[in-house]
């Protein structure tokens, strides 16, 4: 224990901090990414680069291209296109996991299936399980990394000596801890709303895995009792008979669309579809609202009745408020940016902190002999810059693979995460080889990689920016324009890290003993 | 609302914390001297600067509300006080001059 309560804020924050980061900055940077998971998706998948007027797309017409697919397991359901999902969907849970058929919005036409999970199946997952889903496991390791966030976020403001003094200060030090820790203190502070709302929020998503007392003891242990009940879901048992045709889905849709005042329709799914009992849930476009409410009507298949109408209970709707306000699935723009911008703010808050522990450290740590600083910078630079080159690497692959690939008996989507991970494992070998250099030159291969990402698409796709400028495919051309910018910057740093070092080694630069705001 | 309403009102919206938080800053010594004032800033400026700083970023609130209505606005607000906030930090830091009109207006009105 630490003499001053400080004293031991600071002791916490330190060591979750270190053991946390790498585990913390992954979440954060997939979170970040994911705020532009679609368009993402879209740059990935040109077969989706449509551009969508807001026809309405019948449901019935949908119904009549999925009787054509093989017949497989219900329940399934059809996804309504919208701005950034331009295509109607048909997805299915299948025994492995789950797989999607794409249409295009006006002749409902069949896309050739996606050959990559790009960011709505890789990146989101990998932002919220880490693709480890045996026991939960990865769920309880972002939870873990949620809670550690927001104990970071109170003792960080706690152990801040001047908060409000320092609100506005950035030194511009040439002495990288105090640089450090300035432009730590300084997205720490800015940003704080920011992180404890997304870290609270990411937890209350999943409440009910998290904190499974209250259901546990509330409905008997049952946990689809406790969603049936906060959720008002309907359901009924089939009848193990025939099922008769099903009645008109467009109608259902309809009288859905009437009562929520025109809001039009997000997803259509068949329960027990082919059973007697079949039944069909619309549910609402979750784009109007902050909440991500779902409030869905259920109409019987075969006579089309209205069987129940959901409402959501207040908490449930609060959970709800929470979920909206971590997914960013609603429309508005403004805020998108914005929380891109922010969680990349964050993104620097975790590097700096991480990179500031082993700067503060590393001359005692050398002079002792101590091995670990090599092994923590190693880690650093992996576990931060690193993963942003696995990403570039990841883009990088989608383009250059060709459609069926295999390898060694991966599909494409499989090869394409393997040189993710291929790549940011190689970053972590290289850091630990390259000491000295590993940053300098993950900013080099960040830049050419996110610049050969911008010069493949146009090569492959025909994408280039002038014509998705024109054609108003502000998609694929966000995601370009944000690769350049992000080439510009790998490059600016690279070079002013370069520039440093070698100013360093001729002895131009002496640590600096007073620093003024100016300087 | 028209498109252009839309982004008058964010630009509003951005600009008002934006300049709330440069009238906060310059409330404090160390960004009075560092915008050209005398070591300490006035301290018959200091309560008038804090206030006006905070009813700005009030004012911002207001904007947002009107643009976007309650629950969407609360939310514009709150991040664009993160913004504009990292913005003004910037600004001080690398192109502290920006801010050398407004600093010398103040200090007009405090001589």
């Amino acid at each position: 224990m630490e003499p001053t309560f400080r004293q031991s804020l600071n002791w916490l924050h330190t060591w979750a901090g270190v053991v946390i980061g790498p585990l913390l900055f992954l979440v954060f940077w997939t979170g970040t990414v994911c705020v532009f998971d679609k368009e993402i998706d879209r740059w990935m998948i040109p077969q989706t680069r449509l551009i969508y007027d807001g026809t309405p797309v019948s449901a019935d017409r949908l119904l009549a291209e999925q009787r054509k697919l093989p017949p497989r397991q219900a329940p399934w359901a059809m996804v309504m296109p919208n701005e950034r999902d331009p295509f109607a969907w048909i997805a299915y849970r299948t025994p492995t996991g789950f797989d999607r058929k794409f249409y295009d919005p006006v002749g409902l036409k069949l896309l050739p299936d996606a050959e990559t999970w790009a960011a709505t199946r890789f990146f989101f997952p990998l932002h919220y399980s880490l693709h480890i889903n045996a026991w939960d496991i990865g769920l309880w390791l972002v939870g873990l990394a949620g809670m550690a966030m927001l104990a970071l976020s109170v003792s960080g403001v706690i152990i801040h000596r001047k908060i409000f003094a320092d609100f506005f200060t950035l030194r511009r030090s040439r002495q990288p801890q105090r640089a450090l820790l300035d432009l730590h203190n300084t997205a720490g502070t800015l940003g704080f709303v920011f992180y404890v709302a997304m870290a609270f929020s990411g937890l209350a998503i999943f409440a009910a895995t998290y904190y499974p007392s209250g259901w546990m003891a509330g409905f008997k242990g049952s946990q689809q009792a406790y969603f049936t009940e906060a959720y008002d879901n309907y359901f009924r048992p089939p009848q193990k008979k025939p099922a008769a045709p099903v009645a008109s889905l467009d109608a259902m849709v309809e009288a859905a669309t009437k009562a929520w005042d025109g809001l039009p329709p997000f997803m259509v799914r068949i329960w027990l579809d082919g059973d007697a009992s079949a039944f069909v849930e619309v549910r609402p476009s979750i784009e109007g609202d902050l909440a991500m409410r779902t409030d869905p009507f259920y109409f019987d298949a075969a006579t089309g009745a209205l069987l129940h109408r959901s409402t959501t209970r207040p908490v449930t709707g609060l959970q709800q408020y929470l979920v909206g306000l971590h997914f960013v699935q609603f429309r508005h723009w403004t805020l998108r940016w914005v929380y891109f911008a922010l969680g990349l703010l964050g993104s620097l808050l975790i590097a700096t902190g991480f990179l500031f522990w082993g700067e503060s450290r590393r001359k005692a740590h050398e002079a002792a002999g101590l091995g670990g600083v090599r092994f923590v910078e190693g880690l650093a630079a992996g576990s931060t810059a690193g993963l942003v080159v696995a990403t570039l690497a990841f883009f990088v692959a989608n383009r250059l693979l060709p459609s069926g690939a295999t390898f060694l008996g991966g599909a494409r989507y499989e090869l394409e995460i393997w040189v993710f991970f291929a790549a940011w494992l190689a970053t972590f070998a290289h850091g630990w080889l390259r000491r000295g250099q590993a940053w300098i030159e993950l900013c080099w291969i960040a830049a050419a990689l996110a610049a050969a990402a911008v010069l493949l698409n146009a090569l492959t796709t025909g994408g280039h920016l002038a014509r998705t400028v024109a054609q108003g495919q502000w998609a694929v051309a966000g995601m370009d324009l944000v690769l350049l910018a992000g080439a510009a910057a790998a490059a600016v740093t690279a070079f002013r890290l370069q520039r440093r070092k070698v100013a360093y080694k001729n002895g131009r630069l002496v640590r600096q003993g007073h620093e003024g705001v100016s300087s | 609302m028209s498109t252009a309403l839309l982004a008058g009102l964010l630009a509003a919206v951005l600009a008002a914390a934006y300049l709330g938080f440069a009238l906060l800053a310059l409330s404090q010594d160390r960004h009075w001297h560092h915008l050209g004032g005398a070591r300490h800033c006035p301290p018959r400026l200091v309560l008038p600067l804090r206030v006006a700083g905070y009813l700005l970023l009030l004012a911002g609130f207001v904007l947002a509300i009107v643009r976007d209505g309650p629950s969407f606005g609360t939310l514009l607000w709150v991040t664009a006080l993160s913004v504009a906030a990292f913005a003004l930090v910037c600004t001080l830091t690398w192109r502290a001059h920006w801010l050398r009109p407004l600093a010398r207006l103040l200090q007009g009105f405090a001589a």
